[in-house]
């Protein structure tokens, strides 16, 4: 594209010119490969976006602007504000990741108060109703050590930081809101009694002094001038019995100061006075709050045991609100903690209530009075960490044509008449789908049964809190979702171990994790189209597991095995039966901090399955040098590689590692080292040393090469080196042999270069389709919110080295990768945050699908060298059928005259 | 009644236009002519000519494709090696043109008969022959020719890999 943009510039005169001096080919090229970018009416087509906000952590209404809004502040730094009927975002800021964009107070009235970052603090105020930046000032306390604990809030404009020094005294500062102006200095209140168990509950801090049989209630409001301190005895709410007493605050802005003790009682306080609520807590889950309602404060309660419920109580008089109770069964809602709530009376004197509840797996639903759901968002999804495309199965019809062709035996009059019943069934279906289409509306929900093209999939996203959602790749909506709140997702990996295309087998998806608690490893199997449990459902392990691999041969059902690597080096094989299907399996491990590598052969003595170490690798050249494994890049298994005839590619067997190490104990020499390592016999193919370099944990490995980037500290930019494996201008095998890398005896030649990137990525990955015959291009998720797709010709090592013997002029040399807007894959679409990107191969060999996850989802699908075998989205079929139809006519009618024609001058 | 009247006319008209039964005798010719050596010379004369004009022409034809080869070598030079539209026409008529006269040998040489005919066919032949190898030459230097192990690779068997592997960064 650069080429052709640059040559047409100027004028015509000048394209002639370009053409002139450049060979045919590359204007071809550019005009067939590169032009990526969509047009103005397919915005949306092909792609979606959902915006996510993540785990909120404060919450408020606004109820002063007109547009009704939930102003929120979530674990992921991000402000933003929530349409009250739909739940969509209205605005959003995303602040920084790390802890500079941490938000510490929301505080909302006719402006949006936050305090972000961690000293130095960032006081912002925005508009409600548009987000947009009002003031900020920054604060930056001298004293570091206690900073932690601190606590914010705002009352009467007026902004109260406190920290409490455990067991001497508490500090409070207050500050003006609007410009920082500090009133005085900060008061240091007297308070040896305080410890880490006190909670706030604005302004009154309250801890509990001394042991549970003498203790004393303590509470003080730190805004006041005068040090009033409240003091009451324990026994006066708790029986004696138990030995810790734990006080927490109530959740989701309470109007009145108050908390709970021990998940039981309810204490406010009111006139300087603790008061012990008639209510107790329901349920020791229970998230309790104070709303302000018309008929004076009330005890909002809301838990779950099998269904959702919740329950309100007068404050004054201790009596249900009968309008504010219900339990829903449908609705399963993990640990449910109120956010947010807010009642107001309608025009019919009724009580209306809006809840906003945050579950333990991050979604958030706003509630109503009696219970109906508003909407819900599943936050989890903003940090979603393995992400599998899995096929949708054949419909019902066409399985039964395709098992027809599978069955080989019997006659020919039995074929026939197999024959005809398939075609009376099809019949059949046509005749309903028509009654159907006639009697009822139908539902306008597509069967998931696969398309002709197989571009409709579904995608699992397994998120880090441990929720896995299965979700239709074409329009985005969750089908289903499983929450397992003892899945730790560290390092979690998912295995399609039997796709759709084995009726009447089912689809059957593994994911592989770790137990929150013990780490063992824990195995959750189950159907990606329905999202049920099956086979092995959840399976936890007695042990951790080191790795997992897929086993490539199937069993008799079609299902592939999980081979589970122990930290004792024992083997594991699921189901039990597959054990004598293995042979010839390797497995690596690679461990970070002490950058070695080891290698096993699985081997199966009869019985069972044993794991022999077979080599070991030190990438940083030994123990002790402080070398660490920055990222380990594998080629996706059962990837295809079309060797023959691109310069007789080496194809490294079944995959390689892309160790790349990081020298971090001498900061100015850090180097960056890239390895690709044979994974079977652990030789070292190729090995590149960038010095003064910081490494990106990003590398892609696919087909015949590896890319990876790195920062390079010297030239301070972003660089894309790339190492391509040729075996040379000979080829090591003949057609068809068997490549085994334990045989191997020749290193193969290794073309390297290094590029610079004029971005900050954040994400690589590469195309990937069905067969491979495609193009492959390069997907980069840059740091600004931009999806690049970068064509591999512009990375490769021989770029601008000349014409090959296919006469494929490679782009012009250049010392950067260019990064044109068109090569922009979402547009003005921005996804924030992009950590992954994700890529599946379509049923179609030209298309690729992609993922993006981050803060953000973004799916669209590429065509790295363009639909070859698609017709345009645009075509035109009612042209071409008219011009058909008319060429026919015109054929007849004119043979019809020509012969009257040819009469009449025989006649003559 | 016609024939009543030609009856008629039979009966009372005279005939003077009576048709003479008798052969007529052959007449003498006329003093000098000689009828034999007449026939004779214009025959052979006649003969030979035409027999030469005919060989002349047809050696024409069988070796017009040899003095096409000349013009072929030009248009070849000037169409370049570039693969677009009009240098592919020029060499579709190159190569097409020969094929076509090949297979219209037979029509050509049809009317002749002779000594002379084997040989003017093989000139022929020999010249559409040379014409195509030019063209598949031509076909070859642009690129054309499915020679290189290349073309053929849709129908090779790729590598199977006998180790497979599995693992990845530990996972504790």
């Amino acid at each position: 594209m650069g080429v052709l943009s640059n040559c047409v510039k100027p004028n015509f005169l000048g394209l002639l010119k370009c053409l002139n001096s450049l060979n045919w080919f590359i204007v071809f090229f550019s005009l067939i490969n590169l032009s990526v970018c969509i047009y103005e009416d397919q915005i949306g087509k092909f792609d979606w976006r959902q915006t996510y906000v993540g785990r909120i952590k404060f919450s408020q209404f606004d109820t002063v602007s007109t547009a009704k809004k939930i102003i929120v502040a979530t674990e992921e730094n991000v402000l933003a504000a929530l349409n009250l009927k739909t739940g969509q975002v209205v605005w959003r800021h995303v602040f920084e990741s790390a802890s500079t964009g941490n938000i510490q107070l929301l505080h909302v009235t006719e402006k949006v108060v936050t305090v972000s970052g961690s000293n130095p603090y960032l006081v912002r105020g925005w508009d409600s109703a548009t987000g947009v930046l009002l003031w900020e000032w920054s604060l930056t306390l001298q004293n570091e050590d206690h900073v932690d604990f601190s606590e914010w809030w705002v009352q009467n404009n007026m902004l109260v930081h406190m920290v409490p020094i455990f067991g001497t005294h508490i500090e409070v500062t207050m500050y003006n809101v609007f410009n920082g102006q500090n009133k005085g200095a900060s008061s240091k209140l007297p308070a040896p009694w305080t410890n880490e168990g006190c909670v706030l509950s604005a302004p009154y801090y309250t801890c509990i002094s001394g042991d549970v049989s003498s203790g004393l209630l303590l509470s003080l409001d730190v805004t006041s001038d005068a040090v009033q301190l409240i003091s009451r005895p324990l026994s006066e709410y708790v029986s004696l019995q138990s030995s810790y007493v734990n006080l927490s605050p109530l959740d989701g802005n309470s109007v009145i100061p108050g908390f709970t003790i021990d998940n039981r009682k309810i204490v406010i306080i009111k006139n300087n006075q603790l008061e012990l609520l008639k209510v107790d807590v329901t349920d020791p889950s229970a998230s309790v709050t104070v709303i302000e309602s018309v008929n004076g404060p009330l005890v909002l309660q809301a838990w779950s045991d099998n269904d959702f419920s919740a329950v309100a109580h007068s404050v004054s008089t201790g009596s249900e609100v009968k309008e504010l109770q219900w339990s829903d069964r449908e609705l399963k809602l993990p640990d449910p903690e109120i956010s947010s709530a807010l009642c107001t009376k309608s025009s019919r004197e009724q009580l209306v209530c809006r809840i906003l509840v945050t579950a333990a797996d991050d979604s958030t639903h706003l509630i109503q009075q009696d219970g109906r759901v508003v909407w819900s968002r599943e936050e989890a999804l903003s940090n979603v960490v393995a992400v599998e495309f899995v096929e949708l199965p054949v419909s019902d019809l066409d399985a039964a044509i395709e098992s027809e062709f599978d069955q080989k035996e019997g006659s020919i009059w039995a074929a026939f008449s197999r024959r005809l019943q398939t075609q009376i069934q099809q019949l059949q279906t046509i005749i309903q789908g028509l009654h159907k289409g006639e009697g009822m509306e139908e539902d306008a929900t597509s069967p998931l049964v696969r398309d002709y093209f197989g571009l409709h999939k579904i995608i699992v996203l397994v998120t880090e809190v441990g929720k896995i959602f299965g979700m239709d790749n074409l329009s985005g909506a969750i089908l289903w979702k499983y929450y397992e709140p003892n899945l730790d997702t560290e390092g979690v990996v998912v295995f399609t171990r039997r796709t759709a295309r084995h009726p009447p087998n089912d689809a059957y998806l593994t994911v592989v994790g770790k137990h929150e608690e013990s780490g063992n490893g824990l195995i959750i199997s189950l159907n990606p189209i329905t999202g049920a449990l099956i086979g092995e459902r959840l399976l936890q392990l007695d042990v951790q597991l080191l790795q997992v691999a897929l086993l490539h041969k199937p069993d008799n059902e079609k299902l592939h095995a999980l081979i589970l690597l122990d930290k004792d080096e024992n083997v594991q094989i699921l189901p039990i039966s597959a054990a004598p299907l293995v042979e010839n399996m390797y497995m690596y491990v690679a461990e970070k901090t002490t950058a070695t590598v080891h290698g096993y052969a699985i081997l199966y003595d009869g019985k069972s399955l044993i794991a022999q170490k077979t080599w070991l690798t030190h990438l940083g050249g030994g123990p002790g040098s402080g070398h660490r494994i920055v990222t380990a890049a594998r080629k996706a298994p059962g990837e295809r590689v079309h060797s023959p005839g691109r310069g007789e590619i080496f194809d490294i067997d079944g995959g390689a590692l892309v160790g790349r190490v990081n020298n971090t104990s001498l900061v100015h020499t850090d180097v960056v080292v890239a390895t690709c390592v044979d994974a079977a016999s652990g030789a070292v193919v190729a090995a590149q040393a960038h010095r003064r370099a910081r490494a990106l944990a990003l590398a892609v490995h696919t087909e015949h090469y590896v890319a990876y980037l790195y920062y390079n500290d010297k030239h301070r930019r972003t660089e894309i080196a790339t190492m391509e494996l040729y075996e040379g201008k000979q080829r090591w095998l003949a057609a068809g042999a068997a490549f085994s890398s334990l045989e191997s005896w020749r290193a193969p030649s290794v073309s390297r270069h290094a590029y610079v990137l004029p971005a900050a990525p954040s994400a690589a990955a590469a195309t990937t389709t069905e067969r491979s015959l495609t193009d492959k291009h390069i997907l980069l998720a840059l740091s600004s919110g931009a999806v690049v797709e970068v064509p591999w010709v512009y990375l490769e090592a021989r770029r601008g080295v000349g014409p090959d013997l296919e006469g494929v002029v490679p782009p012009p040399p250049a010392p950067d990768v260019p990064l044109p807007a068109e090569a922009r894959l979402n547009y003005n679409r921005t996804v924030a945050r992009p950590e992954r990107v994700y890529t599946a191969p379509a049923g179609l060999e030209s298309t690729s699908l992609v993922l993006v996850t981050g803060l953000d989802l973004f799916y669209t699908r590429v065509a790295p060298s363009k639909t070859f075998d698609l017709l345009k989205d645009d075509f035109d079929y009612y042209l071409i059928t008219i011009v058909l139809g008319a060429l026919i006519v015109a054929t007849y009618s004119t043979k019809y005259f020509a012969s009257r024609k040819m009469l009449k001058l025989a006649w003559k | 009644m016609s024939q009543i009247k030609s009856s008629k006319k039979f009966k009372w008209a005279l005939d003077f236009n009576q048709k003479n039964r008798t052969p007529t005798t052959e007449l003498p010719s006329p003093p000098g002519y000689s009828q034999s050596a007449n026939a004779n010379y214009t025959e052979s004369s006649k003969d030979t000519d035409s027999n030469l004009l005919l060989i002349k022409k047809l050696w024409d034809v069988a070796l017009g494709p040899l003095k096409q080869v000349p013009m072929n070598l030009f248009i070849m030079y000037m169409a370049g090696n570039s693969i677009s539209i009009f240098p592919i026409m020029m060499v579709g008529m190159l190569i097409v043109r020969p094929v076509k006269a090949l297979f219209a040998t037979q029509s050509t040489f049809k009317m002749v008969e002779g000594t002379q005919a084997i040989g003017q066919k093989f000139v022929y032949f020999i010249g559409n022959i040379v014409n195509i190898l030019l063209a598949l030459y031509k076909c070859q230097s642009m690129g054309l020719l499915p020679t290189h192990s290349s073309d053929w690779l849709a129908f090779e068997e790729p590598q199977t890999r006998v180790e497979h592997i599995g693992g990845g960064m530990s996972l504790i």
